[in-house]
């Protein structure tokens, strides 16, 4: 917890900073030429991505984008020191009663893998808690064959692992004897070349080479995702204290545009929101 | 500046920005070098000074820098407890390193069984059997062994040997086995490289007086040649032991980092020095200060290593 508390005290130095020097302009009444955005780390990957591309669009405008943490992001918005506060969670039932406006940006999809040679096509949710926290260590147990499962996790600082522990393990422990990869491309690498591995990856990182499980009989498509029946997904949503304010309404319309949907979004594993045009 | 001292001497070759130098008078009492050379001289002298120096320092600064860092863990949740507990979970307080250390020695062990004696035969074929032409051949594609950077050999083992292994013995390939192999085959170019020079130390005096006795070259390696040069093979495979415990980019690779001892040789593991490199990107508070513990006992480890190589020469030198 020291270093997201670290990183909001750097951030309140940073805007105090910008309010010195670069937000005069504020304070005499013309357009707001600097937008705040922080929260959820997971979401910086995108933030940041279209923050710099909003830049370069206009050069006049600038977005300071901050990983500290979703509850963070949503208190800094609410107490006013961000324009807007991205969180991979939601609200919070105290939470909702602030004045915060929702829009969502982007699906953070889990997808649970196997190697194709798997028999096993489908599994239920709690399955998959057991499978992860090590109740279930056997193939046999979940209809396949007879052969230990080989359980592949991430590394901690990985905000898959997160979100996958929340939603499925839901408080529950992984199993301490399962190897820790400490990257989506290594799982998505040993999963394709062992039999009976079993991991867990953003759906925008699944290919050909695994073979991604349905789960509690939902297949993972964009489709199941964005109507909300594929149960390991998460939404990612930018928080706005009120109507978003203009400088904040464009840069959320720029995140919303084709540009970042389909490429940075799909590009970090996740899913859009938005259907493309194409 | 340069008029008001005295010329060098004539005839010496002296290159132009050296004369310059203002030291005192102590070269003048030399009449054999010119002042130039002596400067020269000293110059060089003190700069190896300042190399060994750098050396030094370098490493009581590293010692200083993590002892600093990482001591207060150890008032945080006790030696005992941080040496001694076998839970390593940090995210939820729990510190305990033993599982990291046993793991640790688990895996140089069986690197040094199945890389020691690859290594020492090595060292035997270079200096007793092979041939000069052979031997040309030979040393040089061990030596280039030791120049294979370590994420190379990780890679090999990830992507080749790792899957080769799953298959033959089943699960991940994750595991001791798999390190073991890989590790096996980083300390042979130290190992080799150390016990060669320890065969050909050996005068050749004992080896013509050994095949006098009637000898074969079997007998005379395995009686005379290896009991007279063991002093420098157990050096060696001490530094292959450090070379081993320390390695960390191989291991963090084909290791599968599960903080547990093992349930067998093809079960994933974590070390001492894998966790620092799997938990450093993302630890913070007594997480840190934990790693940084960790480093603490690394280098006390390798200190012990060292420490031991002295003993043995020490030793050495005492018997021979």
């Amino acid at each position: 917890m020291t270093h997201r508390r670290l990183a909001a005290v750097l951030l309140v130095a940073v805007l105090a900073i910008s309010h010195l020097t670069g937000c005069v302009g504020k304070a005499t009444g013309a357009a707001q030429t600097e937008l705040t955005v922080t929260g959820s780390t997971t979401i910086l990957p995108i933030a940041e991505v279209a923050a710099d591309m909003f830049h370069a669009q206009h050069p006049d405008l600038r977005v300071l984008v901050a990983g500290v943490g979703s509850s963070a992001g949503i208190e800094s918005v609410v107490n006013g020191t961000s324009d807007i506060g991205t969180s991979s969670r939601d609200l919070k039932p105290e939470e909702k009663s602030l004045g915060l406006v929702d829009t969502p940006i982007a699906f953070d999809a889990i997808a649970v893998i196997v190697n194709p040679s798997n028999p096993v096509k489908s599994l239920t949710t709690s399955q998959v808690a057991q499978i992860f926290e090590g109740t279930i260590s056997n193939w046999k147990g979940v209809g396949g064959p007879d052969l230990p499962i080989g359980l592949v996790n991430r590394d901690e600082a990985s905000g898959t692992r997160e979100a996958f522990s929340k939603i499925v393990l839901n408080g529950g422990a992984f199993d301490p004897k399962a190897a820790v990869l400490p990257g989506t491309g290594q799982v998505r690498s040993v999963v394709a070349v062992s039999p009976t591995a079993v991991g867990y990856i953003s759906l925008g990182f699944v290919d050909a080479s695994v073979k991604a499980l349905t789960i509690d009989g939902v297949a993972p498509t964009e489709k199941s995702v964005a109507d909300g029946s594929y149960p390991i997904s998460r939404v990612l949503h930018f928080f706005t204290k009120g109507q978003p304010n203009p400088l904040s309404k464009r840069y959320i319309d720029f995140v919303l545009s084709d540009a970042i949907q389909q490429d940075v979004v799909r590009a970090a594993g996740f899913t859009p929101i938005k259907k493309g045009a194409k | 500046m340069t008029d008001s001292l005295p010329a060098p001497s004539v005839g010496e070759p002296v290159e132009p920005g050296r004369q310059e130098t203002p030291t005192g008078s102590a070269g003048e009492g030399l009449s054999t070098i010119s002042r130039a050379t002596y400067v020269r001289e000293a110059v060089l002298r003190n700069l190896f000074l300042v190399c060994a120096c750098v050396a030094v320092a370098g490493v009581a600064l590293i010692f200083l820098f993590v002892g600093w860092r990482g001591y207060p863990i150890f008032a945080k949740v006790g030696i005992g407890a941080f040496l001694g507990g076998g839970v390593w979970h940090p995210t939820q307080g729990d510190f305990g390193i033993l599982t990291l250390i046993v793991n640790s020695l688990l895996a140089t062990v069986g690197a040094l069984v199945l890389g020691a004696p690859l290594a020492v035969g090595t060292a035997v074929f270079l200096s007793e059997v092979a041939g000069p032409r052979v031997r040309e051949l030979v040393r040089p594609a061990v030596e280039l062994l030791a120049g294979i950077p370590s994420v190379v050999y990780g890679f090999f083992g990830l992507v080749l040997l790792r899957p080769i292994v799953a298959k033959v013995f089943g699960g991940l390939g994750f595991g001791l086995f798999t390190v073991w192999v890989i590790l096996a085959v980083m300390i042979v170019p130290t190992i080799a490289a150390i016990s060669e020079d320890a065969l050909r130390s050996v005068p050749d005096g004992i080896r013509e007086a050994s095949y006098a006795m009637g000898a074969t070259k079997w007998q005379t390696i395995w009686r005379v040649l290896l009991p007279a040069a063991k002093i420098g093979i157990i050096d060696a495979i001490i530094l292959g032991m450090g070379r081993a415990i320390g390695e960390t980019m191989a291991v963090v690779m084909v290791a599968g980092n599960a903080p547990v001892i093992p349930n067998g040789i093809f079960a994933p593991f974590l070390t001492l020095t894998t966790v620092i490199v799997m938990d450093m990107p993302y630890a913070a508070g007594d997480h840190r200060t934990a790693l940084f513990g960790v480093a603490i006992v690394l280098f006390i480890i390798s200190m012990i290593f060292v420490a031991s190589i002295r003993l043995v020469s020490r030793l050495g030198r005492e018997v021979g």
